[in-house]
């Protein structure tokens, strides 16, 4: 199920042209910039920083601040889809195992807005093909006739078996929880099999990866607690595979009675230090815990990105940089027009 | 009620004494009716600022919450979630009294839904997104507690105006009507008595000068 080709990977061809690319990545001076303009500036001021192709396609069906979320994805899948297409061997399966995640996010995109009658236009409009499937897998998908048939079929393309119960549980409940869930899972699972830890770049690789886990289960842990949720309740959502938070860890942060009490828990962790502040402050809010361990998150992966030149690390820390990138616009532009203050735009940001 | 119409005899005085004591306890029940349904009135007004103070600052939390999940995940993911929910909000509305007048009761279920209950996944679920969730879920509780409190305002409105006609039509129609044909028929009573001892006292003196 997680086989790995064995192929050596095309480092040199693929590190080069993602260096070129990196280097057009904006800049934290060129947030500052677009967080002093109006829509229509930051439309055109994005336009011309590399995403006027995809600007200039879309905005004959769509406009304004949709424009510039829908372009920027689009571009976002676009460079993502070339580094797949340029890359070979088993840097092809790091990359494409570590994309997955886009064709989890597409499937949910389908599913959900099938399952709730949206029709085939509007789903196609919300998909992000950044991932190995493309286009076509995508639109074979939207034109299947059940919810049922477009999971089996994702199935097949990417070589996962999603489990009967998950699939009744929805055909009985309508719910999705288990099958995402599952997917989930499943795609932390699959990454960290595609990478051979034999070197030192791919164990670094790795080890974010598993840093990445870490954060994912302490959020599903305070997610939880948050709704009163406690124990076993909350052990089955942990992704295994986390460096620093094990199985032990987790049981003892899910019964810890609050998010403070859980707190004296997180000391011994990397990340508490980022998360410190927000967890000790009066409103103790988990968007202030999330906003911290995101941006520990990127800059975790600042600290590795000029290590191994010749490996996956600068192709990975140019896709998180640039999904970064991505975010960042959507954050300003829609910030700027839902009338968000500037304070608080600034803290959403992760530069 | 014209004094015209009104035959003088002795039964239709009984009637208006009767009708007359009958308006004058209903003028003094619905007066107190009245004064209850403004105490009430004022109470529930009370409330009602309260709630919709609520409304105005749950609302404003909740596009705030809004605003801030649509941009850091995204119109996309945000409407997908929106997609996936499976719990609808369910609205029964009965009734309740209020010094007789039915007023509505409104009760709601399944508003606000817990995490793992809602359709989608727990792991990938973006905070943002499950705080604008739980904000809206807040919201639309506040909102269902206050169209109760509002229609029950506006029927307790429209009520005091009914029972304030009615005093007002008891007090300055009713009653001084009655008592004016009471008067008017105790009046031709006492008419058709003296007409009767006059026309008594005429028989006797033409029967005494036959004699």
């Amino acid at each position: 199920m997680f086989r790995r080709s064995g192929k050596a990977g095309n480092y040199a061809y693929s590190v080069a042209r993602v260096k070129a690319k990196k280097s057009l990545l904006m800049k934290e001076d060129d947030y500052n910039k677009m967080l002093m303009m109006s829509l229509p500036e930051i439309s055109r001021f994005i336009s011309e920083t590399g995403y006027q192709k995809e600007m200039a396609e879309l905005a004959g069906r769509i406009q304004g601040i949709d424009l510039v979320e829908h372009a920027t994805y689009s571009n976002m899948a676009r460079v993502f889809s070339s580094i797949l297409q340029a890359s070979q061997g088993e840097l092809y399966d790091m990359v494409a195992a570590y994309l997955e995640k886009w064709d989890i996010w597409n499937l949910k995109v389908i599913v959900r807005g099938k399952s709730y009658g949206v029709d085939a236009e509007s789903i196609r409009e919300d998909l992000v093909p950044a991932g190995s499937l493309k286009t076509e897998s995508l639109e074979k998908l939207i034109s299947l006739e059940s919810e049922e048939d477009v999971l089996t079929s994702y199935g097949k393309m990417e070589s996962v078996n999603i489990p009967a119960e998950a699939v009744a549980e929805y055909k009985a409940t309508g719910s999705l929880a288990a099958v995402e869930d599952f997917l989930d899972r499943n795609y932390y699972q699959k990454l960290l099999a595609s990478i051979d830890p034999s070197s030192r770049p791919t164990r670094l690789f790795q080890d974010y990866i598993r840093k990445e886990i870490d954060l994912l289960n302490l959020q599903t842990i305070l997610k939880l607690k948050a709704e009163g949720i406690y124990g076993e309740d909350v052990v089955k959502y942990i992704v295994p595979g986390g460096k620093q938070i094990d199985r032990k860890l987790a049981t003892q942060l899910a019964n810890a009675e609050s998010l403070s009490a859980a707190a004296a828990d997180l000391t011994q962790l990397d990340f508490y230090e980022d998360i410190k502040d927000a967890l000790e402050s009066e409103t103790n809010s988990l968007r202030d815990i999330v906003a911290g361990l995101k941006k520990y998150e990127m800059k975790e992966a600042k600290t590795f990105s000029h290590l191994y030149p010749l490996s996956v690390i600068p192709i990975i820390d140019y896709m998180i940089h640039k999904e970064n990138e991505v975010n960042n616009i959507r954050i300003i532009a829609r910030g700027l027009e839902s009338g968000i203050a500037l304070e608080t735009i600034k803290g959403l940001l992760v530069i | 009620m014209a004094t015209k119409e009104i035959t003088p005899t002795r039964s239709v005085l009984i009637e208006l004494k009767k009708r007359i004591k009958l308006s004058q306890s209903g003028y003094k029940i619905m007066k107190m009716k009245r004064d209850g349904l403004i105490i009430e009135f004022f109470e529930v007004l009370e409330k009602a600022r309260k709630m919709r103070a609520g409304v105005t600052s749950d609302y404003e939390s909740a596009m705030d919450k809004i605003a801030i999940a649509r941009a850091v995940e995204g119109e996309i993911a945000v409407k997908s979630a929106a997609y996936a929910l499976k719990a609808d909000p369910q609205v029964t509305v009965g009734s309740k009294s209020i010094m007789g007048m039915m007023v509505p009761k409104v009760e709601a279920t399944s508003v606000h839904t817990k995490m793992v209950d809602k359709g989608y996944g727990v792991i990938s679920t973006s905070p943002y997104i499950e705080e604008a969730a739980l904000a809206f879920e807040k919201l639309l509780d506040t909102l269902i507690r206050a169209a109760e409190i509002e229609t029950t305002m506006k029927k307790l409105l429209d009520e005091i105006e009914k029972t304030k006609r009615r005093v007002n039509a008891l007090e300055f129609k009713i009653i001084p009507d009655l008592k004016e044909a009471e008067r008017f028929v105790k009046f031709r009573l006492e008419e058709m008595e003296r007409e009767n001892t006059t026309r008594l006292k005429h028989l006797k003196k033409k029967s005494e000068a036959v004699e």
